[in-house]
């Protein structure tokens, strides 16, 4: 584990493209220990495929990520060792709909690092208190809303005791009404320090939880700040007319 | 009124005497149902042990495939599995059959059982191969990542999260395919294997009669697939009990 501060990823002239289409275009950049990163951008900018390329569901064209000084595009490394460090919350959730909430918090843990099923479950079950879900640990995700799967979707992650957390639009896919629900245990998470990146629309609460923003625009970051002077005095043109649109 | 009823009764009792004499021709005189017996024993065992080996084959082939639709991973193996796929669908299951005794295992005295088994296996693997890799490319993309963003390989996800899911829904499809294989044994006869089919054409080329043993064989195909379709429906229910 990392102490606050330290640098965990270092990214370097990041490029992904698909086939002629560059989506990213030399990306560098640096995330910190504790740090909440929430990245924004019109839809096509690239900052999804940012995010997914931080736990390789996107193989980099060019350039590197290192995580604590392991290259992790190299392809030496164990993916799979690597991604158990790594927590990722969807926007469509893809809880494991034939598994119930209890098994679907136990399954990577068990299975994975090798737990005794009553350990598993006494932890899971913790998390689902965490959550106010601790009566569903029996039913199955379809028989759930909305936003009670995205935070089972949040401590599924949990379980593994990762050490960076990726959001990708986490409440995009949900009713307004259960969104709050959802960042309500996004902001928490950030209090108790966990290392947090996400990709989100809902700038209210990019500006009381962020640490630091990303605008992401056409593969390039073209503003990085801290969340005062992004959304009071933001510099480029491009975020100018975005925050113009949406704010 | 009466009368009328009681001679319809004493005709009427001239066909029971009918039925009953033709009965006794065709099953119970020189052990004759002992035929349908054996023949039934074997009908099911090939479709037991086809079954098993088209499930093993099939899920393999579906995997491979989908690996390589998925991730480009494979090509070769993925080349051969589409040639068996071509070769095995587009022939005639009887013809396969014939090729697998009389060329194949031509020169060895192969146990007949093994030939057919393995002959209906091989065809049988195609087609569940087919079905099973449209259940895995039905699952939403997102359980793989999901699978994959936990820390699971890319075999441990397929077994824990996505074989679970398309193995259900593709159960019907799956059911339905072995239920044809149980009726397309009935071809065993041509390599000389005595199956349920043959079993009852034994009968009839002793007794000179179609009608009881042909009947006969039909109505025990139909009870085995009613029976089996009932099971499958059991089955598919208790699997969705995830979904509501």
């Amino acid at each position: 584990m990392s102490g606050k501060g330290e640098i965990l990823f270092q990214i370097d002239n990041l490029c992904k493209a698909f086939g002629s289409n560059l989506v990213l275009d030399h990306i560098s950049t640096e995330i910190k220990s504790g740090e909440v990163v929430v990245i924004v951008g019109p839809s096509g900018s690239g900052k999804s495929t940012f995010l997914r390329s931080l736990n390789l569901l996107e193989m980099p064209t060019s350039g590197t990520i290192t995580f604590e000084g392991m290259n992790i595009t190299d392809k030496k490394t164990d993916i799979n060792k690597y991604r158990q460090k790594i927590g990722m919350v969807f926007q469509h959730f893809n809880l494991f709909p034939h598994k119930t909430i209890l098994e679907n918090l136990t399954l990577a843990p068990i299975k994975l690092l090798n737990k005794p099923k009553e350990e598993a479950e006494k932890e899971a079950r913790a998390l689902l208190q965490r959550v106010g879900l601790e009566e569903k640990e029996n039913a199955y995700p379809a028989q759930l809303s909305g936003g009670q799967k995205q935070r089972i979707a949040i401590v599924r992650s949990l379980a593994m005791h990762p050490e960076v957390m990726l959001f990708d639009e986490p409440t995009s896919a949900l009713d307004p009404e259960m969104v709050g629900e959802v960042l309500n245990v996004m902001g928490d998470l950030a209090k108790e320090g966990m290392t947090m990146v996400i990709v989100t629309h809902e700038m209210g609460f990019a500006r009381e939880v962020g640490t630091r923003m990303l605008f992401i625009d056409e593969g390039v970051i073209k503003e990085e700040s801290n969340p005062k002077d992004f959304f009071e005095n933001p510099s480029h043109p491009r975020l100018q007319e975005f925050l113009s649109k949406i704010i | 009124m009466h009368g009328m009823a009681r001679l319809l009764v004493r005709e009427g009792c001239g066909d029971v005497e009918d039925f009953k004499v033709r009965f006794y021709t065709n099953f119970i005189k020189d052990d004759r149902y002992m035929y349908l017996v054996k023949g039934l024993g074997n009908t099911l065992a090939i479709t037991f042990l086809a079954v098993l080996l088209g499930i093993a084959l099939g899920f393999l082939v579906a995997i491979i495939r989908s690996t390589y639709d998925k991730t480009g991973k494979g090509r070769i193996l993925n080349l051969i599995c589409k040639i068996y796929l071509t070769v095995i669908r587009g022939t005639p299951m009887m013809v396969q059959l014939m090729i697998m005794c009389y060329v194949v295992f031509g020169k060895y005295n192969m146990n007949k059982l093994i030939v057919a088994t393995l002959a209906f296996g091989i065809n049988s693997g195609a087609y569940v191969a087919e079905i099973v890799r449209s259940g895995i490319m039905s699952i939403d993309p997102g359980q793989l990542e999901a699978g994959r963003s936990l820390g699971f390989s890319y075999p441990q996800t397929m077994w824990y999260i996505i074989m679970p899911q398309a193995f259900k829904n593709v159960l019907p499809a799956l059911a339905n395919e072995f239920i044809v294989l149980l009726k397309e044994t009935s071809v065993c006869g041509y390599i000389g294997m005595m199956d349920l089919t043959r079993g009852g054409d034994i009968i009839r080329s002793r007794t000179y009669e179609a009608f009881m043993p042909l009947i006969a064989v039909a109505i025990i195909y139909l009870i085995m697939v009613v029976v089996l379709s009932g099971l499958v429906g059991k089955l598919e229910r208790r699997l969705r009990t995830s979904e509501r």
